[in-house]
């Protein structure tokens, strides 16, 4: 069986007007397992959010291919949408929706049946804890409240593999805590997630294997153990800087 | 499509609306309060003017040499308003100086009595300072000799002067034609009655036509003004607004499609736009109901309710095609800000269209159907006015629709244009250079088009036309060319592709450039089976004014030379060059030459030339130099000139002739084709890749 999400030679070449050509991402091939959460450890500007970006459809690649559950992202999009949850910093939520009716909306342009939307609703409802607030608008929630909101649409649909693109960015350590714990038991439940950080602590804690991505190729990708035995060193940091230091400085 | 989640989408963004209070009022509930406001503000305030001018007494000052006759012509009007029952309204001041008593409006008129010889004169002492400085209107009637003239002087930019000339005017030439009768009748009146035609005239057009030639004069540019404004509301939160809440990513990241966000979107611009549209007309006609509008009269009869079911239904793709231009501008916009600054000039030229049936003689069996919104504009006064030309008015419904599913397919490309939805992190520099110049051209050119409009519109008819060509030529194209040029630092060479062609080229250009104009009047007269082409369009393809008296050297350089080398120079210089990263080669000669004719500024002439445009960028594009271009866009003007002067009518030449010219043409291109030096650097030119930078 093929993994959840397969990733192969995924090339994208922006055509910017000031530098011309610029491959933002550059031949990226990985795969990612049910149950695993893959990390892709990177500094700013490294392709990471490029990537996922292709792999959630919202790109198209330049070259290359990725397939979710078996759906080509280029030729089957919106099959390969309906099996992913896609979260980032910047996936708002609609501020004059309540957070009840954001879950509803969201299930059902995920293709959800109709009679199964209301069970499911309530099913997320329960599970973030969203009782006391489902029936307000999301303007006037914390931001800890809407952070929960965002991850309930995320997996509105349940679908089996998840993205998340910086999800703790902006965040205060709590939150970011409390962001881990959930991705954490979303791999509990075999859900196959891609996550991408650029902070080191939180790929070692979380992360099942780690592919270090600089300037749009992927310099290493393996297990933490593997990682440090291949490189000798102990900490992610110095393990990142073994590998991307000899491609001169990012810019 | 998905049906149910095009539904919830479109539900969504409805509701999202709705609960935005501030948009609702200022949609909605606003334009309902400002109207009355508005129309109840604008009377009162006009009925007290009214009022205030009624009740006011006039004073005059009386000059001249004729003085005494002003003074008894005045108490004969006193007399004569009196028989009525009126009030009179004026009274002599005594002034010493009468013109500097207007002027600082002790008086609100001059009457001066002159002799005859002094009127015809018309020299008598006015014509000098300020009060003789306006223009002088005709004398009603013909002078009679030896009859002296009673001369009013008035200040056409004052209310009070205004008002009391218009008053002691009608009095007056009341008076006269009392006089007049008068005397008639004492001295007999010595002629045959017989002899003195009365004229009377009779309007043939039902009183419901005449109004419905009004209403439909301006009935699409209002209806388009609602709905582009109440469009508008919904289409910049749309997908501007989602870009900036950073939901549109979410929402790209869904189970929907394309296409189900974009018919979603749209059907909810689409309702909004004509739930406003048509809130606001029973608004108006509300007030149309009370008399506070006055309408036309038999506004009634104009518009049955079968006329008016089918105007709704031509407007239904209309305002379909509002919606998805409305909803393209926000797709191209990154912020909310940026779709509300690009509205504006979307929202006037939009309305452009829609006073084509201002135009004299405009008829929907013309050209004008394949325009949208304008065709509708037509149609909508020619139904008003009783014509129903049906193929024509389901031209029209098509035309719109497709357009409106065409803008709607172009939003939905945005959707996945990455430069839209996924700005790069990093913007590029804005220093002057090829990037800024290839970003920048289109507007470059629109400020350039705009100049030559506005210098078009001032300068006579009957100016030069060598200064004309002079001006439109040297100053607004080679003057705006170079000045970008100098703007962004470029290397001439480079834009205007100065380089060599081989040998062959020339052959190719010297048959193809006769073969070329003859082509362009076979297609438009093929196009004329599909749809009425107008004879101006096709003339204007072999017809170059030049005034007869012109010399053949300044023919050639005016009209033939200096076009071929500036224009060129510009369109398939500069602006070809500028484009030449963005568009596709094929798009990027349509564009070139849509824009060669959009710069002829008369309508007949747009489509011919942009014809020529075309071939011409081809040209440019197949040889990678300016100069084929340059011989045969001279040569083509120099053979539709001499053709005029030997009195061959062009446009009426055989359809086997144009057919073989075709032919020929078809093979010039080929043999450009097949010995082809393209054009540099052109998009889509080298594979992605070939040139790798990389990331920082």
């Amino acid at each position: 069986m093929t993994a959840p999400v397969v990733v192969e030679g995924l090339t994208k070449v922006f055509y910017d007007e000031a530098r011309g050509e610029v491959r933002a991402v550059d031949g990226v091939t990985f795969s990612c397992h049910a149950g695993e959460i893959f990390g892709l450890l990177g500094a700013n500007g490294a392709g990471k959010t490029t990537t996922l970006r292709m792999i959630a459809t919202v790109l198209a690649p330049t070259a290359g291919r990725a397939a979710v559950m078996g759906h080509d992202v280029t030729r089957e999009a919106e099959a390969a949408r309906r099996c992913l949850g896609f979260y980032s910093a910047t996936t708002a939520l609609y501020p004059r929706l309540t957070a009840r009716e954001t879950l509803e909306f969201f299930a059902r342009i995920n293709g959800v049946e109709a009679s199964r939307i209301a069970a499911r609703v309530e099913a997320l409802v329960e599970r973030f804890g969203l009782g006391e607030y489902a029936d307000t608008r999301v303007d006037k929630l914390s931001s800890g409240m809407k952070q929960k909101v965002s991850v309930a649409r995320t997996v509105a649909h349940d679908p089996p593999v998840l993205v998340f693109d910086e999800p703790t960015v902006g965040l205060d350590v709590l939150n970011a805590l409390e962001m881990q714990k959930v991705i954490a038991e979303f791999r509990a439940e075999g859900k196959a997630i891609i996550f991408s950080t650029h902070i080191m602590s939180e790929a070692e804690r979380l992360c099942d294997r780690i592919a270090i991505i600089h300037r749009g190729t992927i310099h290493a990708c393996d297990t933490l153990q593997r990682l440090r035995e291949a490189t000798g060193k102990r900490y992610l940091e110095d393990i990142f800087v073994h590998y991307v230091a000899p491609a001169a400085p990012a810019g | 499509m998905d049906r149910p989640i095009v539904a919830a989408i479109y539900r969504n963004e409805m509701r999202h609306l709705l609960r935005d209070r501030r948009t609702v009022v200022m949609s909605i509930v606003l334009p309902l309060l400002v109207m009355p406001i508005m129309l109840f503000g604008s009377r009162w305030v006009e009925q007290r003017r009214q009022a205030k001018l009624q009740r006011s007494v006039f004073q005059v000052a009386v000059a001249g040499s004729q003085g005494e006759v002003v003074r008894q012509l005045l108490t004969a009007a006193e007399a004569a308003t009196a028989a009525k029952g009126e009030p009179f309204r004026f009274r002599e001041a005594a002034v010493a100086d009468p013109d500097r008593a207007l002027a600082d409006k002790a008086v609100a008129l001059v009457l001066r009595g002159l002799t005859a010889a002094e009127a015809t004169a018309g020299t008598a002492e006015v014509g000098e300072g300020e009060t003789g400085g306006g223009e002088r209107s005709a004398r009603s009637e013909p002078l009679l000799p030896g009859a002296p003239v009673v001369e009013i002087a008035y200040r056409g930019d004052r209310d009070d002067s205004e008002q009391a000339y218009r008053t002691l005017r009608g009095v007056l030439e009341e008076v006269r034609r009392q006089q007049r009768h008068a005397r008639l009748v004492a001295a007999g009146f010595p002629g045959d009655p017989a002899g003195v035609v009365t004229v009377a005239s009779v309007n043939v057009a039902t009183a419901g036509q005449v109004a419905g030639l009004t209403l439909g004069r301006l009935v699409t540019v209002l209806l388009l003004l609602f709905m582009l404004s109440g469009g508008a509301v919904v289409a910049t939160d749309s997908l501007a607004g989602e870009k900036e809440r950073g939901t549109l990513e979410t929402l790209l990241t869904s189970g929907a499609g394309r296409l189900d966000i974009v018919a979603a979107k749209l059907a909810a611009i689409f309702s909004v736009a004509l739930l406003i549209t048509l809130i606001q007309v029973a608004n108006l006609l509300v007030y149309v109901g009370f008399e506070l509008i006055p309408a036309p009269q038999d506004f009634a009869a104009a518009v049955p309710p079968r006329v008016a079911g089918l105007l709704l239904l031509l407007y239904l793709p209309m305002t379909a095609l509002v919606a998805a231009a409305l909803l393209l501008l926000s797709g191209y916009a990154r912020s909310y800000k940026e779709a509300q600054l690009h509205f504006f000039p979307v929202f006037l030229l939009g309305l452009l269209p829609a006073l084509a049936p201002l135009l004299p003689g405009v008829e929907l069996r013309s050209a004008i159907v394949l325009v949208p919104i304008a065709n509708v504009a037509v149609a909508a006064k020619e139904i008003l006015v009783g014509v129903f030309d049906w193929p024509m008015l389901v031209l029209t419904f098509l035309v719109n629709a497709a357009a409106a599913a065409y803008l709607a397919v172009l939003a939905a490309r945005a959707l996945s244009n990455e430069r839209l939805i996924a700005p790069l992190a990093v913007e590029s520099e804005r220093v002057p250079g090829p990037v800024a110049f290839q970003r920048k051209v289109l507007r470059n050119f629109a400020i350039m088009w705009a100049v030559l409009l506005v210098l078009a519109a001032n300068m006579t008819a009957d100016a030069d036309i060598r200064v004309q060509i002079a001006v439109n030529l040297g100053v607004v194209f080679l003057g705006g060319t170079l000045l970008q040029l100098r703007a962004y630092r470029l290397d001439p060479r480079e834009v205007f592709a100065l380089r060599p062609v081989r040998p062959i080229v020339w052959l190719a250009v010297l048959v193809g450039a006769p073969a070329g104009l003859l082509t362009g009047l076979g297609v438009f007269q093929l196009a004329n089976l599909v749809v009425p082409v107008p004879p101006e369009m096709l003339r204007a393809f072999g017809e170059i004014l030049a005034p007869p008296d012109m010399p053949f050297w300044q023919i050639a350089l005016f009209l033939c030379v200096m076009p071929g080398v500036i224009e060129e120079l510009t369109f398939r210089g500069a602006l070809l060059h500028g484009l030449r990263r963005r568009l596709h080669p094929v798009a990027l000669a349509l564009v070139v030459g849509l824009v060669f004719g959009l710069f002829h500024t008369s309508l007949f002439r747009i489509a011919p030339t942009a014809f020529l445009g075309v071939l011409f960028a081809a040209v440019t594009l197949l040889t990678g130099s300016i100069f084929p271009a340059m011989v045969w866009h001279a040569l083509n003007n120099l053979l539709a000139l001499a053709a005029g002067r030997a009195g061959i009518p062009l446009e009426s030449l055989d359809p086997p002739l144009l057919a073989a010219a075709a032919l020929i043409l078809a093979a010039v291109f080929w043999i450009l084709w097949r010995t082809r030096t393209v054009y540099p650097d052109l998009r889509g030119a080298s594979p992605p890749g070939s040139r790798p930078v990389p990331f920082r």
